[in-house]
């Protein structure tokens, strides 16, 4: 075992610094040190997420199919180990443990402000060491099943899912991350020790610690864990999304639920997809650049939707690109759905004719406002590095990337994002009860 | 020792200094505190929704919101708290720390301006507020307080609540009663804010890397306005017996029936037993090594999710789980179970250990967010127990097992509440 690489990130602005140390065979530790914090943040996260399921492994198995949810199955029962529960074991070192499955990774975490470095191994062994036996696969259906139904009961998980139902024809982020009651009872012991394999190689992981800590002493313990596995070099994993035909599957989609007032999401299929990297971040940034110019508190939009009654302050955007897709939303709760959409749909069309320098550079001024208070938390810290890290950017490049965006990039990604072609909308209004 | 350096303006507004470099940004939080009466609660929820819309100097929000994001995105937030049976609105200022802009040393000032022209320079028409602002914002109360049930894991919660304190001011919701905002008009809400800003109970923090001397001064200056006497808070009804346990249920179209259960601790904060009551909740139901977590959803697989929490300043205590509505029987037999072992005392040396160094944990880290330490010291204000860091500690580390059972056994069961579907 080695270190194969050792360097530091950091920025100038944020007057913060990250260490980062790549470690045979292939794993990413990422040591950010924050003076003066009691707590300490460690996650410990992997490229596997709910659309992860079709796959095979260069020169290995054949390809492999699984029910939809099992990067989130395996995220529940990965924390059941030979010795019973590993919340337990955080729990007697005062830390608290978690873990969180979303379209594209799964990450584990805890947070501590003593005993670190107990806490720091623990989450070392047991995201390493996984224990499925039949009997603890199947109790566990019954309490995702749970899991389910508490969201099929949340007004703004449904909203969002029709929504992406409605934008993608084939690709699984059309899905719901845990699956459905039906797909995860498909699930045992066995196929989640495949894609445990599989995905939980280090080579497909990054692990990012933050607090007031030495990076050195940290990444010394994460060679000594590693030395014992024996790891073999692991081929390219090969993810086989269905080709996503550029067009919406359906315009609109509506559900009746137990709500005060009706919702709406309206979202535009961004079909400038395939970047990665610089590339991929920038197009995020201009993306959510634009969004506030065109939705933000202080737009002409925003102001008189919210005078005329349609939307109130809970109204927001936002923008999620990914390598292989990528769609913007806005919407919220209104009393008129269809009369917001529509207004929604005729405000966008103001704006062909170019915007406003002012509410360009009042807007990068804000973002980077927020970029910066978002430092006070370690949470976000860790979360967010890791998050780009696995789309091969580094976060600190916010700041450079926001300086290098121009006003054309701005209306390049107008025209790219908002074609009345390529939206759908969602609605969840009341059922009178 | 407190790191809050503490002052009384000359009106009788308290400031609270806590200078430091660990954070990104300052924070401003002015709170203003009044006694939680149904007939008053709506009038003052409704304050911070028409203040925010507006003032003499940024006369529409367009205005203010270009002012604040030109300050890097400085954010006024306002929130209206429920603290035992008070009522508590808060201003919030959060500035980006000068030293990371270039530039811009008038921030914090800028800033101050406009949180202080929000405060107390509102639009004003004839003898009242703006006459659409009041009638926009009662809108959107309405619908916020109506839309209470689209959260139903929420909503099941302050339903108990307000079953269970039905007869109590606590029974008051946070943003107060629909009736009341219907024939509320501009002056009557006007004249009630000027009363209100006069006369309320003020505290204000200032947390980040500031001089003390000189945010003195700049507070001093800012905050200038003469007021009158305050009006005295009164205490929250805490000790009460119960009879006999009501069972209230309510049907919706849900998929998934949400199971709370109210109960009276009869502790007070400012008890000796009250750590050993926080002791007793996190053995019972904080944590995920806890009872409930660990014999309803680990050991039954009934839920998802199933925990206890405590309204410290009410001293009740609330249990939540969500389930199958058929597992009714089974999930409710298990949680009383549950509270009843705590009452015998049956509490393993692995759980008492694990809930104390866990509430340790929880108290340390308060101290790494701005929010949490000013919301820390304001529990202190409003319970008259004020504590620093390390004397929570100490009092944890000194609850006993026989400590925790004294606190269980004055626990009462007041209201079970079952939130179901219509079948």
């Amino acid at each position: 075992m080695a270190v194969i690489c050792e360097r530091f990130l950091e920025n100038e602005t944020i007057k913060e610094k990250v260490y980062v140390a790549t470690l045979d065979p292939g794993l990413e530790v990422f040591v950010f040190p924050k003076k003066g914090y009691n707590k300490k943040y460690a996650s410990f996260a992997t490229q596997f997420g709910s659309i992860d399921n079709t796959f095979y492994v260069e020169g290995k198995e054949d390809l492999l199919e699984v029910p939809d949810g099992v990067a989130h199955f395996l995220e529940h029962k990965l924390f059941e180990g030979e010795n019973g529960n590993v919340f337990d074991e955080f729990a007697r070192l005062g830390a608290s443990a978690n873990a969180y499955t979303n379209f594209t990774m799964t990450n584990y975490l805890f947070s501590s402000t003593d005993h670190f470095e107990k806490c720091f191994d623990l989450l070392l062994n047991f995201v390493q060491e996984p224990y499925f036996t039949a009997e603890s696969v199947e109790k566990e259906k019954g309490i995702i099943a749970q899991e389910i139904r508490m969201y099929e009961d949340n007004p703004g998980w449904r909203l969002f899912f029709n929504l992406l139902s409605c934008l993608y024809e084939v690709h699984p982020v059309r899905k719901d991350i845990a699956g459905t009651v039906e797909s995860i009872m498909e699930i045992d012991e066995e196929v989640l020790y495949k894609c445990y394999r599989t995905f939980y190689h280090p080579s497909n992981m990054a692990l990012f610690v933050v607090g007031d800590l030495e990076p050195e002493k940290v990444i010394h313990q994460v060679l000594d864990n590693l030395e014992k596995r024996n790891y073999q070099p692991l081929g390219d994993i090969k993810r086989i999304y269905p080709e996503e035909p550029q067009n919406v599957r359906e315009k609109c989609i509506r559900e009746k639920m137990e709500v005060s007032q009706p919702l709406l999401n309206l979202g535009f299929k961004d079909r400038k997809v395939g970047f990665t990297g610089r590339e991929l971040f920038k197009k995020e940034l201009a993306s959510e650049l634009l969004l506030e110019i065109l939705f933000g508190k202080a737009s002409e939009t925003y102001t008189g939707l919210y005078e005329e009654g349609l939307i109130n302050d809970r109204f927001g955007t936002s923008f999620v690109g990914e390598k292989d897709y990528g769609y913007s939303i806005m919407g919220g709760e209104t009393p008129d759905p269809d009369k917001l959409y529509q207004a929604l749909l005729s405000s966008i069309k103001k704006y062909a004719q170019g915007f406003r320098e002012e509410d360009f550079e009042r807007q990068r001024r804000k973002m980077l406002g927020e970029f910066l208070r978002n430092f006070n938390s370690l949470e976000f810290i860790a979360n967010n590095f890791l998050y780009y890290h696995f789309r091969n950017n580094n976060l600190f490049d916010f700041v450079n990337l926001l300086e290098e965006i121009t006003l054309e990039d701005i209306h390049a990604r107008f025209g790219e994002l908002f074609d009345e072609n390529y939206h759908s909308c969602s609605i969840i209004s009341s059922n009178g009860g | 020792m407190s790191d809050f350096k503490n002052y009384t303006l000359p009106n009788g507004i308290n400031l609270h200094i806590y200078p430091t470099e660990k954070f990104k940004t300052i924070v401003y939080s002015i709170f203003l505190h009044q006694n939680l009466k149904k007939e008053l609660a709506a009038k003052t929820a409704l304050l911070p929704y028409v203040l925010e819309r507006g003032s003499k100097n940024w006369p529409t929000t367009r205005e203010l919101v270009i002012t604040l994001e030109n300050l890097y995105g400085a954010d006024i937030i306002t929130e209206v708290l429920k603290r035992g049976e008070r009522q508590i609105v808060q201003f919030i200022l959060e500035i980006v720390n000068p030293v990371y802009v270039q530039g811009n040393g008038s921030l914090e000032k800028k800033g101050l301006e406009v949180l202080k022209d929000i405060l107390t320079n509102p639009v004003v028409e004839g003898d009242g507020f703006k006459e659409s602002y009041v009638n926009r914002e009662k809108e959107i109360l309405v619908n916020q307080v109506k839309g209470l049930i689209n959260d139903k894991v929420t909503y099941a919660m302050e339903r108990c609540i307000q079953e269970m304190c039905r007869e109590e001011d606590y029974g008051v919701y946070r943003l107060g009663r629909l009736e009341d905002l219907e024939h509320m008009d501009s002056s009557e809400l006007y004249s009630y804010y000027q009363k209100f800003l006069n006369t309320a109970p003020m505290d204000i923090f200032v947390l980040g890397n500031v001089d003390t001397e000189q945010t003195l001064s700049l507070m001093e200056e800012t905050f200038n306005f003469s007021r009158g006497d305050m009006f005295p808070l009164e205490p929250t009804l805490v000790y009460k017996d119960v009879e006999e346990p009501r069972y209230v249920e309510e049907r919706l179209e849900v998929n998934q029936g949400k199971l709370t259960l109210g109960y009276r601790t009869n502790t007070l904060v400012k008890d000796e037993d009250y750590y050993p009551l926080v002791m007793c909740n996190g053995i019972l139901g904080a944590f995920p090594h806890s009872k409930l977590f660990q014999n309803v959803r680990e050991k039954a697989s009934l839920a998802y999710y199933a925990s206890s929490r405590l309204e410290k300043d009410k001293g009740i205590m609330l249990i939540a789980s969500g389930i199958e509505t058929g597992n009714y029987e089974k999930a409710l037999e298990i949680i009383q179970q549950q509270v009843e072992s705590m009452k015998s005392g049956e509490i393993s040396e692995e759980e008492f250990e694990s809930t104390r160094v866990g509430l340790i944990n929880s108290v340390k880290v308060m101290d790494d967010s701005p929010y949490q330490i000013i919301s820390r010291y304001l529990s202190g204000i409003i319970s008259d127990r004020q504590e620093t860091q390390e004397e929570i500690i100490e009092q944890i580390n000194r609850v006993r097992v026989e400590d925790v059972v004294r606190a269980a056994d004055k626990i009462q069961l007041d209201t079970i509440y079952f939130l179901r579907n219509k079948d």
